[in-house]
C-alpha cells in the first residue's frame, strides 16, 4: 500500500482498470453476447467450442458472462442512485435548515431505519415481487437512504460551519448560494467516495441476495445466480464460478481502492 | 450507564416497531397476496376470494395489521400457509441450530481481532503487519459465499478434512462431530475479524502514540504491563464501536452459510419460506432475525459506552 501511495499514478490506473473490466463487459457483453455464444453443450464441459465450459444446464460460460452484467453491476449502481436521490436532499435540507424541530423530523425516522438487515428486506420484497430487478433496485436503494442522508447531513455541517462558508455569510451572500455555490460542492467529493464504496457493497448484497434465490429467476444470466447454479460442479468446471466471482470481485475492489485515494487526496 | 442503557434499549424497542409495522406492510401491500399463493395460480378467482375472506384478507389494513401485531404479542405467530404448522414450532426447530452457529462466531469474534489487530498495531509498518494487512484487505473484498463455496472444495472436497455439509446432521450431532462447525464459522469470522482488526490496530496505534502512554513509557513502566494495562483499553474504542456496525453484515453471513452448508437454521427456513411465498412464517422469521440483530448492536453500543462514555445514543 505505501509503494502505491508513492505513485498515485499507478495505482489509480490499476484501480481504474480493476473497475473498467467488468463495467466493460456490463456495458458491452449483451452487444456481443449473441455474436460468440456457441449453441448449448453437455452440461458442465470443458473445452469443446466452450473458451470457459458450460454451466449446469450446458449453457456457454462466457455467453452467461457477457449477458449477466447489466443485473450484476446495473441493480446496485441504480440502487445506490436511488440512495442518493433520496437521501442527499434529505441530509442538506437537516444540515441547512435553522430549525432544530425540522432537523429532528427528518433526521430521527432515517436513525430508526438505520440498523435494519438488508437481506431481510430482500426476503420480505421478495416473496410478492420475485425475479424482478427492479424490485431488489428499490429495496437496496431504500436501505441506502438512512446511511446517506446521515453522511450527507455531517459533511455539509462541517462546511457549514466552516470559515469559508462564515465569511460568505458575512458578506452577504444569499443563503441558496452559500448552501448550492460553497456547501453543496464541499459535499460533493466525500459523497463521491462514499457512493464507491456503497455501490461495491451494493454489488454484494445484490449479489447474495441472488445466490440465496430471493432476486432473479435461477435461468438468469446474472452472475450472482451463475455461481449459485454452479456451485456443485466448482472442482469439475472451476470457471463456471470463478470467472463471475473473479469480475464481481475485481469491481469492487477497483471501486474501493478509488474511493480510498479519492478520500486521501483531500487530506 | 443506567440511564443510557434504558435509552438504548427503548430506542431498540421503537425501531423493532418499526420494523414490524414494515415487514406487514411490505407483504400487505406487495402483488401476490397469501390467498393467490396459497393456490399457486391453479384455482378459480371464487376460490381465492373464498380463502381471501376466511384469511381476514379483505378487511382493512388498520383491523389486519391490529389482529397481526396483538396476536404477535400474544405469542401467537400464526399457521403456516404451506403444510399448516404452527409457525412458532418452525421458529423453535429453526431457532437453536442459527443460535449456536450466532454464539460460538460472536464467542470468537472479539478475542481473535483484538489479538490480531493488537500484534499488527504493535508493529506498525513491520513485515508481519503489512503481510496482514494485504491479506485482510483482499479477503474483505470477497463476497461471503465466494469465500464458502473455496472453503468448500478446498477444505472439504479436496482435503476432505470437514464435512461439506450439514444434510444428515442436525444441532444434537454437534457433540459428536463437532468438526461441522468448523466452515461454516470460519467463513463467518472471516470477513468480520477483517473490518474488526482493521479498527483495532487503528485504535492500538493511536492508544501507542497519545501522550500518557508516552509518559509511562518515560516513567519505566514495563511493556507488557505497558500494553495490557495503558494502550488495550483504550485500543479496543474503534473496534467495538465498529462492532455495532456489524450486525447486518453477520445476518448476511449466516443467511450464506446456512444455505451453502444445508445448515436446518432460521435463515434456511427464512429462503425456503420466501421462494414458497409462506407470509406468515416469513414475517415471524424476518422479525425474530432482525430482533436477534438489533439485540447485538444494542450490546455492542453498550459495551463501547462502557469504554467511551462520551458516545450518544444517536448521533
Amino acid at each position: 500500500m505505501t509503494g502505491l501511495a508513492r505513485r498515485p499514478s499507478f495505482g489509480t490506473a490499476t484501480a481504474a482498470l480493476l473497475v473498467a473490466v467488468p463495467l466493460a463487459i456490463a456495458v458491452l457483453g449483451p452487444l456481443l453476447a449473441d455474436a460468440v455464444t456457441p449453441p448449448d453443450g453437455a452440461p458442465y464441459t470443458v473445452g469443446d467450442g466452450h473458451p470457459l465450459g458450460t454451466d449446469r444446464l450446458g449453457r456457454d460460460v462466457l455467453g452467461l458472462l457477457l449477458r449477466g452484467g447489466p443485473s450484476a453491476l446495473g441493480v446496485a449502481c441504480c440502487a445506490v442512485a436511488l440512495g442518493y436521490l433520496a437521501g442527499a436532499p434529505l441530509g442538506l435540507a437537516a444540515a441547512s435548515t435553522r430549525h432544530r424541530w425540522l432537523d429532528e423530523l427528518l433526521m430521527r425516522p432515517v436513525e430508526i431505519l438505520l440498523p435494519i438487515p438488508s437481506l431481510l428486506v430482500i426476503s420480505v420484497v421478495g416473496v410478492g415481487w420475485r425475479g424482478h430487478p427492479e424490485a431488489i433496485a428499490l429495496a437496496v436503494g431504500a436501505l441506502n437512504v438512512p446511511a446517506v442522508a446521515r453522511l450527507v447531513r455531517a459533511a455539509a455541517l462541517d462546511a457549514a460551519s466552516g470559515p469559508v462558508a462564515e465569511a460568505m455569510r458575512m458578506q452577504g451572500e444569499s443563503r441558496a448560494r452559500v448552501l448550492f455555490g460553497y456547501v453543496g460542492r464541499a459535499v460533493l467529493p466525500v459523497a463521491a467516495a462514499d457512493a464507491g464504496t456503497r455501490v461495491g457493497m451494493a454489488v454484494f448484497t445484490v449479489a447474495a441476495a441472488n445466490f440465496l434465490g430471493l432476486g432473479l429467476e435461477p435461468t438468469s444470466p446474472d452472475w450472482g445466480v451463475t455461481i449459485a447454479g454452479s456451485r456443485e460442479a466448482l472442482l469439475v468446471q472451476p470457471w463456471a464460478v470463478g470467472a463471475p466471482a473473479a469480475l464481481l470481485v475485481m469491481f469492487t475492489v477497483g471501486l474501493n481502492l478509488l474511493s480510498d485515494r479519492l478520500l486521501r487526496s483531500r487530506r | 450507564m443506567a440511564r443510557h442503557a434504558l435509552r438504548r434499549v427503548s430506542l431498540a424497542v421503537v425501531q423493532l416497531a418499526a420494523l414490524a409495522i414494515l415487514i406487514f406492510l411490505l407483504t400487505a401491500l406487495l402483488p401476490g397476496d397469501a390467498a393467490e399463493v396459497a393456490f399457486n395460480e391453479q384455482a378459480s378467482l371464487e376460490q381465492v376470494a373464498q380463502l381471501r375472506t376466511q384469511l381476514g384478507l379483505d378487511r382493512p389494513l388498520a383491523d389486519r395489521f391490529a389482529d397481526w401485531a396483538g396476536a404477535l404479542l400474544s405469542g401467537d405467530l400464526g399457521t403456516s400457509l404451506i403444510g399448516g404448522e404452527p409457525v412458532g414450532g418452525i421458529v423453535a426447530r429453526s431457532l437453536a441450530t442459527t443460535a449456536l452457529l450466532a454464539c460460538v462466531t460472536a464467542v470468537l469474534l472479539v478475542p481473535l481481532s483484538l489479538v490480531l489487530g493488537l500484534v499488527m498495531g504493535l508493529r506498525e509498518g513491520g513485515r508481519l503487519d503489512r503481510a496482514l494487512s494485504a491479506v485482510m484487505l483482499a479477503l474483505n473484498s470477497v463476497p461471503d459465499f465466494v469465500l464458502a463455496l473455496v472453503a468448500v472444495a478446498v477444505f472439504a472436497l479436496r482435503l476432505g478434512w470437514f464435512p461439506s455439509t450439514w444434510l444428515d446432521a442436525g444441532a444434537a450431532d454437534l457433540l459428536t462431530r463437532p468438526g461441522l462447525l468448523v466452515l461454516p464459522v470460519a467463513v463467518l469470522l472471516a470477513r468480520t475479524v477483517c473490518l474488526l482488526a482493521r479498527q483495532f490496530r487503528a485504535g492500538t496505534i493511536a492508544a501507542l502514540h497519545a501522550d500518557y502512554v508516552v509518559q509511562a513509557r518515560r516513567l519505566g513502566v514495563p511493556r507488557g504491563r505497558l500494553v495490557l494495562r495503558h494502550v488495550l483499553p483504550n485500543a479496543a474504542v474503534p473496534g467495538v464501536q465498529e462492532l455495532a456496525r456489524t450486525g447486518d453484515q453477520l445476518l448476511g453471513g449466516v443467511l450464506i452459510v446456512e444455505a451453502v452448508f444445508a445448515i436446518p437454521g432460521s435463515a434456511t427456513a427464512l429462503v425456503d419460506a420466501v421462494q414458497g411465498r409462506d407470509v406468515p412464517v416469513v414475517q415471524a422469521l424476518t422479525l425474530l432475525l432482525a430482533a436477534v440483530a438489533l439485540a447485538f448492536n444494542v450490546a455492542a453500543d453498550l459495551v463501547s459506552h462502557r469504554l467511551a462514555p462520551r458516545t450518544e445514543v444517536l448521533r
